[in-house]
């Protein structure tokens, strides 16, 4: 295998991370610091710290050590000038004197003097690039088990095999991709023999997640799992596991031990030296150094020299005086002696890795017996089993502290054990408010690598004892995931009307509303622009006939005895005297009097009624019906026949001639009058018929049973063509609407406005004894003292958009809200709101037009036909 | 906020599957005081600790029910249907 880093080839074998096979070929700078572009180079070999964090394939901030290689995948260096090796940034090292802690806060003290240079800075410091155009897939899944391990070492596989055995259902979830833990780098402890691993995976009830990470435990036991390169079709998938039981195996981890330089390239933690030689084969160097306290020392040393490394020295890390080499290690300088060495293998502190027994509830308290932190105080449902409970980990006497202040405590940010001291000094005593005020632990490696190191330093200068210190908090992620993966697939639905396809052979132009589509207008030849469109729609309408499709309401059927009874309950008007085979407006109002929704609702039998609901309002609607039927007993049934249903709306004054060639249904006036219905069939479908005039001419509003709308829709097109008959879409139903003066909720009324101030007035009846807002409306109902929507003409040449303000006697008296040329006035005409005082008919407000006031006409009646004669002709 | 919530028809379930509908409060008659109303309408009793709430099973049986909560720990201490217990 291949792949590209900083443009030249290079070779990886079977296995290989990104850092395993660049270390292999000599790299030894992986990375360089974030505020002095010091070298940096492998440190843990296990995704604990930020040494390794580089640019793969443009995604940002990778931590390459635990990436495998895929073959052409282009690595770079981030954070460099010009490159890893020489970087000019890092004489920035030479000026440390100049930025001490908090030296944002102390230098750019005025506002501008921060946003001169922070472009700058933000150049110099700081991680990778972000990706700005993501191509890469990203999904989601959800996944249930009675017991979820975390952590597949020694303790994890046991506890899945015991967990197996007694019959659960478990996941088992580890980061590398291979079961073993520890085992498979190191000889303390033993191997795991691999028939244990065979019976393991050989349970059917036993799901094992490899190459997953585990980024925070969640209320209710929900555990975020990243699972990388889950199938060639995805990059991440983030699995929201629901366990019954947590068992927390994640073991433990090594952290660095404080000398001067100890950041060095060449300067390795024990595991990361292990890991190297026994998981890629691969010696991290010829002549090495151990540092460490005696036990662990004797170990590393023997797995060394079995290796054919050569140990040329093992010292503790208060004996050492400093590390030597510009790019790389070149030799170590002690009280015992000078020795020229290639790697340093640091034997540092192991602490459990607890951190999700801390995000379930549980606290972190110092054990003077352990001399580490450890989880206390778990819930019921997480437990703690191996070294991440700290069994099997060495004692740690005490926090070493560096014997020179200039040794990077934070190697994510270049916090010094000197800047530390500062910030302790400067009255940042607490560690919780070190961390804030040094930014120490907040890095990339989320703490890992310096928390242990920044608590030492703050006890020993503020006198108090490690466990007096105590940790910060950990948080989920821990670690960190991306953005993508959180985000997933991005599923965007879309809802399709049954004629939708009837739509598109007819040269429809789409819009979305919600999560339909609807047509805007239909654009019957190329060389039409939209506005002659839909002045020919609008025209068939006045003048012959149009039909449009309205599938998009909310459509509710209900049935029982005590419908009437919710009804007057729930909406303003009455419906427990509406006749069988009448439709009534229907509005529908809070406890507060505010207008929520409209629609129409039809009583097709005694105990049958039929709502419609505003398109994005369905779900709200049902809700409110359902919460005020809850707990009554009342019989009444409510089913959403949305989707079950197709609708249209056929309108114009020929539409009668139309509609009769298809149905038997008496269509005239006397026998099917306006704000009539009635169950009957139109071309040998069964359908609801309601005779209402939303666009302000005679029409029927036809809903059928969704799977024969579009026969029908195409059925009414075919015996409209003498007729001359034109679909029209929501653009020319707008401007039809916006000419009836009828409101569009949610449009033309806010979050505030009640029946009264918008003119509905009469749907309101305050006579019923009681129902959903009344109590605040017979206040409104005398309360004057608020906005009216009025009707306007405008008198001049223009047309105002929505939200245009509205000015009278020189003072903003309010605004537009919707508007449209009228063909029927041969103005702009619009609605909007003013202060009551102003809401007179024929009186003369102003209006701004492209930035300028127009005079306009207030007017309260409908702009087209205000007797209402055509609709019911 | 990820805690399960025990739904009377359809047993325990992700609290995302449920909308909120509020703490459950008597309302006032429909003569009561204008300031009855308006403490009904904005003002909340915010319990730090059990109280009763509204809560609706969209995802799932899309029933209304009451589940009695602990604010501070969201422990569901019980759920039941309206009309079904005092």
């Amino acid at each position: 295998m291949n792949f590209l880093f900083q443009g030249h080839a290079v070779e990886a074998k079977d296995g290989d991370t990104i850092a395993a096979a660049l270390y292999r070929n000599g790299q030894r700078t992986f990375s360089r610091s974030f505020k002095y572009h010091r070298p940096r180079g492998l440190l843990c070999v296990a995704g604990k710290c930020p040494n390794c964090l580089m640019n793969v394939d443009g995604i940002p901030n990778i931590r390459t050590c635990i990436t495998s290689v895929r073959d052409g995948m282009r690595v770079k260096a981030q954070n460099v000038f010009p490159s890893l090796e020489t970087d000019w940034l890092s004489i920035t090292q030479r000026f440390a004197w100049l930025m001490p802690v908090g030296w944002y806060y102390k230098t750019f003290t005025h506002r501008t003097s921060w946003h001169a240079v922070e472009p700058f800075i933000r150049k110099v410091a700081g991680l990778g690039e972000v990706l700005t155009t993501e191509s890469r897939s990203y999904e989601h899944s959800w996944l249930h088990c009675d017991r979820a391990v975390i952590g597949g070492g020694w303790a994890g596989i046991e506890a899945a095999q015991a967990a197996g055995a007694r019959g659960e259902q478990v996941v088992l979830v580890d980061d590398q991709p291979e079961l073993g833990g520890q085992s498979r780098y190191r000889k303390r402890g033993g191997k795991v023999p691999s028939d244990l691993i065979e019976r393991l995976q050989a349970l059917p009830n036993v799901r094992i997640l490899l190459d997953s990470y585990c980024f925070g435990l969640y209320e209710g036991n929900l555990l975020g799992i990243v699972q990388r390169n889950p199938h060639p079709g995805a990059v991440e998938r983030l699995v929201h596991l629901r366990a019954e039981h947590t068992t927390v195996t994640t073991g433990a981890y090594e952290t660095p031990l404080l000398f001067p330089n100890h950041d060095l390239p060449g300067v390795m933690l024990s595991t990361g030296v292990l890991r190297l030689l026994h998981l890629y084969g691969i010696q991290a160097g010829k002549r090495a150094v151990v540092v460490g306290a005696r036990g662990a020392t004797e170990e590393i040393s023997a797995e060394l020299r079995d290796a054919g490394i050569q140990v040329m020295a093992t010292v503790s890390a208060e004996q050492v005086r400093t590390v030597t080499g510009s790019a790389s290690v070149k030799g170590i300088q002690t009280e015992v002696g000078r020795f020229a060495c290639d790697l340093i293998a640091v034997c540092g502190l192991e602490v459990p890795d607890a951190g999700l027994a801390v995000q379930a509830g549980g606290k972190l308290s110092w054990s003077a017996a352990h001399g580490m932190f450890l989880p206390t105080g778990l819930p019921k449902h997480v437990s703690l089993l191996g070294a991440a409970a700290g069994e099997g980990l060495r004692a740690n006497v005490s926090i070493p502290l560096p014997p020179s202040k200039r040794a990077f405590v934070c190697l994510c940010s270049d916090v010094s054990s000197q800047d530390l001291c500062d910030g302790v000094a400067e009255g940042f005593d607490h560690i919780e408010t070190l961390k804030r005020y040094t930014t120490t632990t907040m890095g990339p490696c989320q703490g890992r690598m310096c928390q242990l190191s920044a608590i030492g330093v703050c006890a020993h200068e503020t006198g108090r004892s490690t466990a007096e210190i105590g940790v910060t908090t950990s948080r989920p992620p821990s670690p960190g995931v991306t953005l993508g993966a959180l985000a997933g697939s991005g599923h965007n639905p879309i809802r399709r009307t049954p004629m939708h396809y009837a739509h598109e052979k007819l040269g429809v132009v789409w819009m979305d509303m919600s999560d339909w589509r609807r047509p805007r207008y239909y654009r019957t030849s190329p060389a039409f622009a939209e506005k002659e469109c839909i002045q020919a729609e609008y025209r068939a309408v006045r003048e012959a006939v149009g039909i449009i499709d309205v599938s998009t309401l909310g459509k509710l059927a209900l049935r029982g005895a005590d419908c009437g009874k919710l009804l007057d309950k729930v909406y303003t008007h009455r419906f427990s005297d509406l006749p069988p085979g009448r439709v009534r407006y229907a509005l529908m109002c809070d406890e507060g009097g505010v207008i929520l929704d409209d629609g129409t609702i039809a009583r097709l039998g005694d105990d049958r009624y039929f709502i419609t609901t505003t398109t994005g309002n369905l779900e709200f609607v049902q809700q409110w019906l359902d919460w005020y039927l809850a707990g009554t007993g009342w019989d009444v049934h409510i089913a959403n026949v949305t989707a079950g249903y197709g609708a249209m709306n056929i309108a114009g004054p020929r539409s009668r001639e139309v509609l009769s060639k298809l149905t038997h249904c008496d269509l005239a006036s006397p026998a099917f009058p306006y704000m009539a219905c009635r169950e009957a069939e139109v071309g040998a479908i069964p359908v609801v018929m309601l005779r209402i005039g939303f666009v302000g001419e005679t029409g029927w509003e036809i809903h059928c049973p969704a799977e024969s709308a579009e026969g029908l829709w195409e059925a009414l097109l075919e015996a409209g063509q003498e007729s001359k008959i034109r679909p029209f879409g929501v653009e020319a139903q707008r401007l039809l609407r916006l000419e009836k003066r009828h409101v569009i909720v949610g449009v033309d009324t806010d979050a505030l406005t009640n029946p009264y101030e918008a003119d509905l007035a009469w749907a309101v009846k305050l006579e019923k004894p009681d129902f959903v807002g009344k109590a605040c409306l017979s206040r409104a109902a005398v309360d004057l003292s608020r906005e009216r929507l009025i009707g306007f003409v405008l008198r001049g040449p223009g047309l105002p958009q929505d939200g245009a303000a509205i000015v009278a006697d020189g003072e903003l008296a309010g605004r537009v809200t919707s508007t449209r040329h009228s063909p029927a006035r041969q103005a702009a005409v619009g609605l909007g709101w003013v202060k009551v005082a102003q809401a007179k008919e024929g009186m003369t407000i102003n209006v701004r037009v492209d930035g300028k006031l127009v005079p306009a006409t207030i007017t309260m009646q409908p702009f087209y036909d205000p007797e209402g004669g055509r609709l019911r002709q | 906020m990820s805690f399960l919530l025990p739904c009377p028809n359809c047993g325990r379930r992700s609290v995302y599957e449920f909308r909120f509908g509020g703490e459950v409060r008597p309302v006032p008659a429909v003569d009561a005081l204008h300031a009855e109303w308006q403490n009904y309408r904005f003002n909340r009793t915010n319990a730090a600790g059990v109280q009763t709430e509204w809560w609706f099973h969209r995802s799932g049986c899309r029933q209304w029910l009451y589940a009695v909560r602990n604010t501070l720990t969201n422990e569901v201490l019980d759920a039941y249907l309206p009309g079904e217990k005092p």
